[in-house]
Protein backbone atom coordinates (compact mmCIF):
# COMPACT_ATOMS: atom_id res chain seq x y z
CA UNK A 1 0.00 0.00 0.00
CA UNK A 2 2.63 2.58 1.28
CA UNK A 3 4.95 1.16 -1.28
CA UNK A 4 8.48 1.79 0.57
CA UNK A 5 7.29 3.36 3.99
CA UNK A 6 7.19 1.27 6.66
CA UNK A 7 4.42 1.20 9.69
CA UNK A 8 6.79 1.77 12.44
CA UNK A 9 6.57 5.67 12.35
CA UNK A 10 4.52 8.61 11.47
CA UNK A 11 4.01 8.72 7.65
CA UNK A 12 4.51 12.43 7.27
CA UNK A 13 7.51 12.11 9.37
CA UNK A 14 8.68 9.10 7.15
CA UNK A 15 7.98 11.76 4.11
CA UNK A 16 9.81 14.37 5.59
CA UNK A 17 12.70 11.41 6.25
CA UNK A 18 12.81 10.83 3.29
CA UNK A 19 13.31 14.39 1.52
CA UNK A 20 15.95 14.83 3.64
CA UNK A 21 17.37 11.97 3.03
CA UNK A 22 17.46 13.29 -0.84
CA UNK A 23 19.04 16.56 0.33
CA UNK A 24 21.90 14.55 2.34
CA UNK A 25 22.75 12.61 -0.59
CA UNK A 26 23.11 15.38 -3.17
CA UNK A 27 19.65 14.32 -4.96
CA UNK A 28 18.18 18.23 -3.95
CA UNK A 29 20.76 20.37 -4.37
CA UNK A 30 20.02 23.91 -3.29
CA UNK A 31 17.49 26.00 -5.26
CA UNK A 32 16.43 23.25 -6.96
CA UNK A 33 12.98 21.44 -6.67
CA UNK A 34 11.75 18.61 -4.81
CA UNK A 35 8.84 16.36 -5.69
CA UNK A 36 5.14 18.10 -4.98
CA UNK A 37 2.55 17.05 -2.74
CA UNK A 38 0.75 15.53 -5.13
CA UNK A 39 3.69 13.43 -6.73
CA UNK A 40 4.65 12.07 -3.76
CA UNK A 41 1.09 11.31 -2.55
CA UNK A 42 0.94 9.26 -5.71
CA UNK A 43 4.28 7.59 -5.80
CA UNK A 44 3.67 6.31 -2.12
CA UNK A 45 -0.78 6.08 -2.36
CA UNK A 46 -1.11 8.41 0.67
CA UNK A 47 -3.23 11.38 1.46
CA UNK A 48 -2.00 14.42 0.02
CA UNK A 49 -2.65 15.96 3.14
CA UNK A 50 -0.23 13.69 4.77
CA UNK A 51 2.09 14.21 1.78
CA UNK A 52 1.81 18.13 2.70
CA UNK A 53 2.38 17.94 6.18
CA UNK A 54 6.04 16.22 6.07
CA UNK A 55 6.63 18.67 3.40
CA UNK A 56 5.73 21.55 5.59
CA UNK A 57 7.63 20.12 8.30
CA UNK A 58 10.45 21.11 6.18
CA UNK A 59 9.43 24.31 5.08
CA UNK A 60 9.13 24.82 8.71
CA UNK A 61 12.57 24.20 9.42
CA UNK A 62 14.03 26.56 6.45
CA UNK A 63 15.30 23.58 4.65
CA UNK A 64 12.54 23.98 1.90
CA UNK A 65 11.00 27.72 0.28
CA UNK A 66 7.86 28.14 -1.97
CA UNK A 67 8.40 29.82 -5.06
CA UNK A 68 4.80 30.82 -5.35
CA UNK A 69 3.42 28.81 -8.34
CA UNK A 70 6.12 27.20 -9.12
CA UNK A 71 6.49 24.40 -5.98
CA UNK A 72 9.05 23.77 -3.21
CA UNK A 73 12.99 24.33 -3.53
CA UNK A 74 15.32 23.49 -1.48
CA UNK A 75 16.73 26.49 0.90
CA UNK A 76 20.68 27.43 -0.09
CA UNK A 77 21.75 26.42 3.21
CA UNK A 78 19.65 23.32 3.66
CA UNK A 79 22.18 20.50 3.31
CA UNK A 80 24.55 22.39 5.90
CA UNK A 81 21.49 23.02 8.56
CA UNK A 82 20.30 19.25 7.78
CA UNK A 83 23.77 18.03 8.88
CA UNK A 84 23.98 20.10 12.24
CA UNK A 85 20.12 18.65 12.91
CA UNK A 86 21.20 15.47 12.30
CA UNK A 87 24.39 15.86 14.02
CA UNK A 88 22.58 16.58 17.43
CA UNK A 89 20.04 13.64 16.45
CA UNK A 90 22.66 11.34 16.42
CA UNK A 91 24.32 11.84 19.81
CA UNK A 92 20.80 11.80 21.32
CA UNK A 93 19.53 8.42 19.53
CA UNK A 94 22.06 6.26 17.77
CA UNK A 95 25.03 6.79 20.31
CA UNK A 96 22.83 6.33 22.92
CA UNK A 97 21.77 2.98 21.65
CA UNK A 98 25.20 1.83 20.88
CA UNK A 99 26.62 2.72 24.37
CA UNK A 100 23.20 1.19 25.70
CA UNK A 101 23.50 -2.18 24.00
CA UNK A 102 27.16 -2.79 25.09
CA UNK A 103 25.88 -2.29 28.66
CA UNK A 104 23.90 -4.74 27.89
CA UNK A 105 26.53 -7.02 26.65
CA UNK A 106 28.96 -6.64 29.20
CA UNK A 107 31.68 -4.09 26.96
CA UNK A 108 33.53 -1.63 29.22
CA UNK A 109 34.57 1.84 27.89
CA UNK A 110 37.35 1.28 25.93
CA UNK A 111 35.74 -2.05 24.41
CA UNK A 112 33.33 -0.09 22.56
CA UNK A 113 35.78 2.46 21.32
CA UNK A 114 37.90 0.01 19.97
CA UNK A 115 35.28 -1.20 17.89
CA UNK A 116 34.25 2.48 16.82
CA UNK A 117 38.13 2.96 16.19
CA UNK A 118 37.78 -0.15 14.00
CA UNK A 119 34.85 0.65 12.01
CA UNK A 120 36.19 3.92 11.23
CA UNK A 121 39.12 2.44 10.03
CA UNK A 122 37.28 0.06 7.91
CA UNK A 123 35.51 3.31 6.35
CA UNK A 124 38.04 5.25 5.79
CA UNK A 125 36.48 7.97 7.91
CA UNK A 126 39.54 10.95 7.91
CA UNK B 1 -17.35 24.23 -9.74
CA UNK B 2 -21.21 24.44 -7.91
CA UNK B 3 -18.79 22.72 -5.19
CA UNK B 4 -16.70 24.97 -4.46
CA UNK B 5 -18.63 28.10 -4.70
CA UNK B 6 -20.58 26.53 -1.46
CA UNK B 7 -19.24 27.67 1.95
CA UNK B 8 -17.69 24.24 4.48
CA UNK B 9 -20.78 24.75 6.42
CA UNK B 10 -23.04 24.32 3.49
CA UNK B 11 -21.02 20.48 2.91
CA UNK B 12 -20.68 19.78 6.32
CA UNK B 13 -22.83 16.44 7.67
CA UNK B 14 -23.21 16.30 11.30
CA UNK B 15 -24.32 14.01 13.82
CA UNK B 16 -25.56 14.81 17.09
CA UNK B 17 -26.45 13.27 20.05
CA UNK B 18 -27.48 10.11 17.99
CA UNK B 19 -29.08 7.09 19.39
CA UNK B 20 -30.05 4.03 17.92
CA UNK B 21 -32.15 0.66 19.41
CA UNK B 22 -32.51 -2.18 17.75
CA UNK B 23 -35.24 -3.52 20.69
CA UNK B 24 -33.15 -3.73 23.82
CA UNK B 25 -29.63 -3.56 22.22
CA UNK B 26 -28.56 0.13 22.58
CA UNK B 27 -26.07 0.40 18.47
CA UNK B 28 -25.34 3.80 18.69
CA UNK B 29 -24.93 5.91 21.85
CA UNK B 30 -24.92 9.74 21.88
CA UNK B 31 -22.86 9.99 18.55
CA UNK B 32 -21.87 13.53 18.09
CA UNK B 33 -19.42 13.84 14.70
CA UNK B 34 -19.18 15.89 11.81
CA UNK B 35 -17.87 15.28 8.70
CA UNK B 36 -16.16 18.25 7.47
CA UNK B 37 -15.68 18.81 3.63
CA UNK B 38 -12.63 18.16 1.55
CA UNK B 39 -11.25 14.84 3.74
CA UNK B 40 -11.02 11.29 3.34
CA UNK B 41 -12.22 9.95 6.84
CA UNK B 42 -11.40 6.11 7.43
CA UNK B 43 -14.42 4.52 9.96
CA UNK B 44 -12.58 1.79 11.86
CA UNK B 45 -14.37 -0.43 14.58
CA UNK B 46 -14.74 -4.27 15.99
CA UNK B 47 -17.77 -6.30 14.33
CA UNK B 48 -20.76 -4.89 15.48
CA UNK B 49 -19.46 -1.58 17.02
CA UNK B 50 -22.19 0.18 14.77
CA UNK B 51 -19.98 1.22 11.75
CA UNK B 52 -23.07 0.00 9.12
CA UNK B 53 -26.09 1.66 11.52
CA UNK B 54 -23.89 4.98 11.81
CA UNK B 55 -23.74 5.12 8.49
CA UNK B 56 -26.99 4.57 6.89
CA UNK B 57 -28.36 6.91 9.40
CA UNK B 58 -26.01 9.72 8.88
CA UNK B 59 -27.33 9.17 4.49
CA UNK B 60 -31.00 9.00 5.76
CA UNK B 61 -31.34 5.28 4.79
CA UNK B 62 -32.03 4.16 8.48
CA UNK B 63 -33.97 5.52 11.02
CA UNK B 64 -32.65 7.25 14.57
CA UNK B 65 -34.43 6.87 17.92
CA UNK B 66 -33.00 10.63 18.68
CA UNK B 67 -31.16 13.35 18.18
CA UNK B 68 -30.34 14.33 14.60
CA UNK B 69 -28.18 13.99 11.45
CA UNK B 70 -27.95 17.07 9.11
CA UNK B 71 -26.04 18.26 6.17
CA UNK B 72 -25.29 21.89 5.72
CA UNK B 73 -27.75 22.47 9.14
CA UNK B 74 -30.93 20.68 7.15
CA UNK B 75 -32.03 17.85 8.37
CA UNK B 76 -31.28 14.95 6.01
CA UNK B 77 -34.29 12.63 6.64
CA UNK B 78 -36.36 13.34 3.11
CA UNK B 79 -34.39 16.03 2.05
CA UNK B 80 -34.04 15.74 -1.56
CA UNK B 81 -31.53 18.78 -1.61
CA UNK B 82 -29.00 16.93 1.62
CA UNK B 83 -29.67 13.74 -0.10
CA UNK B 84 -28.52 14.65 -3.82
CA UNK B 85 -25.47 15.29 -2.24
CA UNK B 86 -24.92 12.14 -0.33
CA UNK B 87 -23.98 8.47 -1.86
CA UNK B 88 -23.99 5.44 0.59
CA UNK B 89 -22.23 2.25 -0.95
CA UNK B 90 -23.31 -0.40 0.75
CA UNK B 91 -21.76 -4.03 0.87
CA UNK B 92 -23.08 -6.28 -1.70
CA UNK B 93 -24.44 -9.52 -0.36
CA UNK B 94 -25.85 -12.05 -2.45
CA UNK B 95 -29.05 -13.25 -0.30
CA UNK B 96 -30.30 -9.48 -0.86
CA UNK B 97 -32.85 -8.70 -3.12
CA UNK B 98 -30.90 -6.20 -4.87
CA UNK B 99 -28.48 -9.11 -6.11
CA UNK B 100 -31.03 -10.35 -8.51
CA UNK B 101 -30.03 -7.52 -10.65
CA UNK B 102 -27.80 -7.54 -13.22
CA UNK B 103 -24.50 -5.57 -12.93
CA UNK B 104 -26.17 -3.30 -15.95
CA UNK B 105 -29.33 -2.63 -14.15
CA UNK B 106 -27.87 -2.05 -10.78
CA UNK B 107 -25.38 1.14 -11.59
CA UNK B 108 -28.94 1.81 -14.03
CA UNK B 109 -30.67 2.77 -10.67
CA UNK B 110 -27.61 3.77 -9.18
CA UNK B 111 -27.83 6.10 -11.95
CA UNK B 112 -31.38 7.38 -11.13
CA UNK B 113 -30.52 8.15 -7.66
CA UNK B 114 -27.48 10.76 -8.08
CA UNK B 115 -27.74 13.34 -9.98
CA UNK B 116 -24.28 14.20 -10.40
CA UNK B 117 -23.68 10.62 -11.98
CA UNK B 118 -20.49 10.21 -14.49
CA UNK B 119 -21.20 7.83 -16.88
CA UNK B 120 -18.10 7.60 -18.90
CA UNK B 121 -15.97 7.30 -15.62
CA UNK B 122 -18.77 4.40 -14.77
CA UNK B 123 -17.51 2.34 -17.68
CA UNK B 124 -13.62 3.43 -17.02
CA UNK B 125 -13.90 1.73 -13.99
CA UNK B 126 -15.83 -1.32 -14.97
CA UNK B 127 -13.38 -1.73 -17.67
CA UNK B 128 -10.34 -1.47 -15.62
CA UNK B 129 -12.23 -3.70 -13.28
CA UNK B 130 -12.97 -6.23 -16.13
CA UNK B 131 -16.90 -6.73 -15.20
CA UNK B 132 -19.34 -8.26 -16.98
CA UNK B 133 -22.50 -6.33 -16.98
CA UNK B 134 -24.72 -8.75 -18.12
CA UNK B 135 -24.19 -10.90 -15.37
CA UNK B 136 -26.27 -11.06 -12.14
CA UNK B 137 -24.83 -9.71 -8.58
CA UNK B 138 -25.35 -12.97 -6.78
CA UNK B 139 -23.42 -14.57 -9.58
CA UNK B 140 -20.25 -12.57 -8.98
CA UNK B 141 -17.46 -13.47 -6.69
CA UNK B 142 -17.08 -10.88 -3.53
CA UNK B 143 -14.42 -9.59 -5.34
CA UNK B 144 -16.08 -7.98 -8.11
CA UNK B 145 -19.31 -7.18 -5.81
CA UNK B 146 -17.03 -4.97 -4.13
CA UNK B 147 -15.98 -3.56 -7.35
CA UNK B 148 -19.49 -3.12 -8.21
CA UNK B 149 -19.95 -0.86 -4.86
CA UNK B 150 -16.91 0.92 -5.70
CA UNK B 151 -17.72 1.68 -9.48
CA UNK B 152 -20.80 2.83 -7.82
CA UNK B 153 -19.62 5.06 -5.19
CA UNK B 154 -16.51 6.66 -7.74
CA UNK B 155 -18.90 7.29 -10.27
CA UNK B 156 -21.78 9.09 -8.07
CA UNK B 157 -19.37 11.79 -8.16
CA UNK B 158 -21.12 12.81 -4.53
CA UNK B 159 -19.74 15.87 -2.65
CA UNK B 160 -19.88 13.15 0.52
CA UNK B 161 -19.44 9.43 -0.71
CA UNK B 162 -19.23 6.76 1.96
CA UNK B 163 -17.97 3.20 1.09
CA UNK B 164 -18.86 -0.02 3.34
CA UNK B 165 -16.10 -2.04 3.76
CA UNK B 166 -15.34 -1.48 0.22
CA UNK B 167 -11.96 -3.21 0.14
CA UNK B 168 -13.30 -6.54 1.99
CA UNK B 169 -13.74 -8.93 -0.68
CA UNK B 170 -10.81 -7.84 -2.41
CA UNK B 171 -7.49 -8.99 -2.90
CA UNK B 172 -4.52 -7.20 -1.71
CA UNK B 173 -3.16 -5.91 -5.55
CA UNK B 174 -6.94 -4.60 -6.23
CA UNK B 175 -7.05 -3.41 -2.77
CA UNK B 176 -3.98 -1.02 -3.91
CA UNK B 177 -5.50 -0.22 -7.00
CA UNK B 178 -8.92 0.61 -5.18
CA UNK B 179 -6.53 2.60 -2.88
CA UNK B 180 -5.33 4.83 -5.70
CA UNK B 181 -8.27 5.38 -8.06
CA UNK B 182 -9.59 6.87 -4.72
CA UNK B 183 -6.84 9.45 -4.28
CA UNK B 184 -6.68 9.68 -7.92
CA UNK B 185 -10.17 10.98 -8.04
CA UNK B 186 -10.01 12.62 -4.33
CA UNK B 187 -7.24 14.39 -6.35
CA UNK B 188 -9.00 15.76 -8.82
CA UNK B 189 -12.36 16.66 -7.20
CA UNK B 190 -11.23 17.26 -2.93
CA UNK B 191 -14.79 15.45 -2.40
CA UNK B 192 -15.52 14.30 1.57
CA UNK B 193 -15.15 10.34 1.77
CA UNK B 194 -16.10 8.25 4.98
CA UNK B 195 -14.29 4.95 4.21
CA UNK B 196 -14.97 1.66 6.89
CA UNK B 197 -12.39 -0.80 6.67
CA UNK B 198 -11.40 -3.77 9.31
CA UNK B 199 -8.15 -3.75 7.21
CA UNK B 200 -6.55 -1.16 8.85
CA UNK B 201 -3.01 -1.01 8.35
CA UNK B 202 -2.61 -0.51 4.70
CA UNK B 203 -5.73 2.54 4.74
CA UNK B 204 -3.72 4.46 7.16
CA UNK B 205 -2.04 6.42 4.55
CA UNK B 206 -5.11 7.14 2.99
CA UNK B 207 -6.86 8.45 5.75
CA UNK B 208 -6.52 12.15 6.54
CA UNK B 209 -8.55 11.59 9.68
CA UNK B 210 -9.84 8.58 11.28
CA UNK B 211 -13.21 7.76 13.48
CA UNK B 212 -12.94 5.19 15.74
CA UNK B 213 -16.16 3.54 16.93
CA UNK B 214 -16.48 1.50 20.29
CA UNK B 215 -19.89 -0.15 21.18
CA UNK B 216 -21.67 2.73 19.65
CA UNK B 217 -19.96 5.55 21.03
CA UNK B 218 -17.46 7.82 18.84
CA UNK B 219 -14.11 7.01 20.97
CA UNK B 220 -11.43 9.25 18.42
CA UNK B 221 -12.03 11.69 15.49
CA UNK B 222 -8.61 13.11 15.05
CA UNK B 223 -6.33 13.78 12.58
CA UNK B 224 -4.40 10.12 11.99
CA UNK B 225 -0.64 10.76 12.58
CA UNK B 226 -2.28 12.87 15.63
CA UNK B 227 -4.07 10.00 17.16
CA UNK B 228 -0.71 7.62 16.32
CA UNK B 229 1.43 9.74 18.40
CA UNK B 230 -0.78 9.84 21.75
CA UNK B 231 0.58 6.61 21.76
CA UNK B 232 3.85 4.61 22.60
CA UNK B 233 5.13 1.23 24.20
CA UNK B 234 6.87 0.99 27.04
CA UNK B 235 8.53 -1.94 27.85
CA UNK B 236 11.41 -2.99 30.50
CA UNK B 237 11.43 -5.21 33.54
CA UNK B 238 8.08 -5.35 35.12
CA UNK B 239 9.31 -3.37 38.17
CA UNK B 240 10.46 -0.97 36.23
CA UNK B 241 7.56 0.24 33.67
CA UNK B 242 5.08 -0.36 36.89
CA UNK B 243 7.24 2.65 38.50
CA UNK B 244 7.66 4.85 35.39
CA UNK B 245 4.43 4.96 34.75
CA UNK B 246 2.79 5.18 37.69
CA UNK B 247 5.28 8.46 38.45
CA UNK B 248 4.50 9.73 35.17
CA UNK B 249 0.89 9.26 35.90
CA UNK B 250 -0.03 6.84 32.93
CA UNK B 251 -2.53 3.83 33.18
CA UNK B 252 -1.57 0.81 30.76
CA UNK B 253 -4.11 0.59 27.93
CA UNK B 254 -2.82 -3.09 27.01
CA UNK B 255 -0.04 -5.12 28.50
CA UNK B 256 2.00 -8.41 27.87
CA UNK B 257 3.95 -9.84 30.36
CA UNK B 258 6.70 -12.46 29.66
CA UNK B 259 8.62 -13.52 32.58
CA UNK B 260 10.24 -10.37 33.89
CA UNK B 261 10.18 -8.26 31.10
CA UNK B 262 6.86 -6.27 30.32
CA UNK B 263 5.56 -4.67 27.44
CA UNK B 264 2.20 -1.95 27.98
CA UNK B 265 0.63 0.39 25.86
CA UNK B 266 -0.03 3.85 26.88
CA UNK B 267 -1.96 6.79 26.01
CA UNK B 268 0.25 10.07 26.85
CA UNK B 269 1.31 13.58 26.49
CA UNK B 270 4.79 14.34 24.49
CA UNK B 271 5.83 16.29 28.02
CA UNK B 272 5.10 12.15 29.49
CA UNK B 273 6.91 10.34 26.46
CA UNK B 274 9.43 12.93 27.11
CA UNK B 275 10.06 12.00 30.71
CA UNK B 276 9.82 8.02 30.18
CA UNK B 277 12.30 8.51 27.33
CA UNK B 278 14.76 9.40 29.95
CA UNK B 279 14.50 6.20 32.03
CA UNK B 280 17.48 4.55 31.43
CA UNK B 281 15.78 0.92 31.59
CA UNK B 282 12.78 1.45 29.42
CA UNK B 283 12.65 1.12 25.73
CA UNK B 284 9.79 3.22 24.12
CA UNK B 285 8.63 2.49 20.53
CA UNK B 286 5.67 3.67 18.67
CA UNK B 287 2.39 1.91 17.77
CA UNK B 288 0.50 1.85 14.23
CA UNK B 289 -2.72 3.02 13.48
CA UNK B 290 -3.94 -0.99 13.93
CA UNK B 291 -2.02 -1.15 17.25
CA UNK B 292 -3.66 1.99 18.12
CA UNK B 293 -6.84 0.20 17.22
CA UNK B 294 -6.07 -2.75 19.05
CA UNK B 295 -5.37 -0.77 22.51
CA UNK B 296 -8.24 1.41 22.52
CA UNK B 297 -11.27 -1.33 21.31
CA UNK B 298 -9.34 -4.46 22.42
CA UNK B 299 -10.70 -4.39 25.49
CA UNK B 300 -8.32 -7.14 26.81
CA UNK B 301 -9.59 -9.40 24.72
CA UNK B 302 -6.90 -10.06 22.66
CA UNK B 303 -5.80 -12.26 25.33
CA UNK B 304 -7.89 -14.85 24.88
Amino acid sequence: MKGMLNDQSLIYQQIAQLLEDGILRGEYPPETPVPSTNELARAFNINPATAAKGVNRLVEEGLLYKRRGIGMFVAPGALEALRQKRREAFAGTQIQALVREAKRLGMNRQELLDLVERQAEEEQLP
Amino acid sequence: MKIEAMTNAARTLEARGLCKQYGKQTVLDHVDLAVEPGCIYGLIGRNGAGKTTLLSILTGQNTKNSGEVTYGGEPVWENPRALSDLCFARELNPGSEVAALQVEEYLLAARLFCPRWDEEYARTLIKKFGLDTKKRINKLSKGQMSMVTITAALASRAPVTILDEPAAGLDVVMRECFYRLLLDDYAETNRTFVISTHIIEEAAGVFERVIVLDEGRVIANSQTDDLVDQFRYVSGSAQAVDRALAACGLQPLQQQGMGPHKTAAVRGTPEQFARLAAEPDLELSGLNLQNVFVALCGHGDEEG
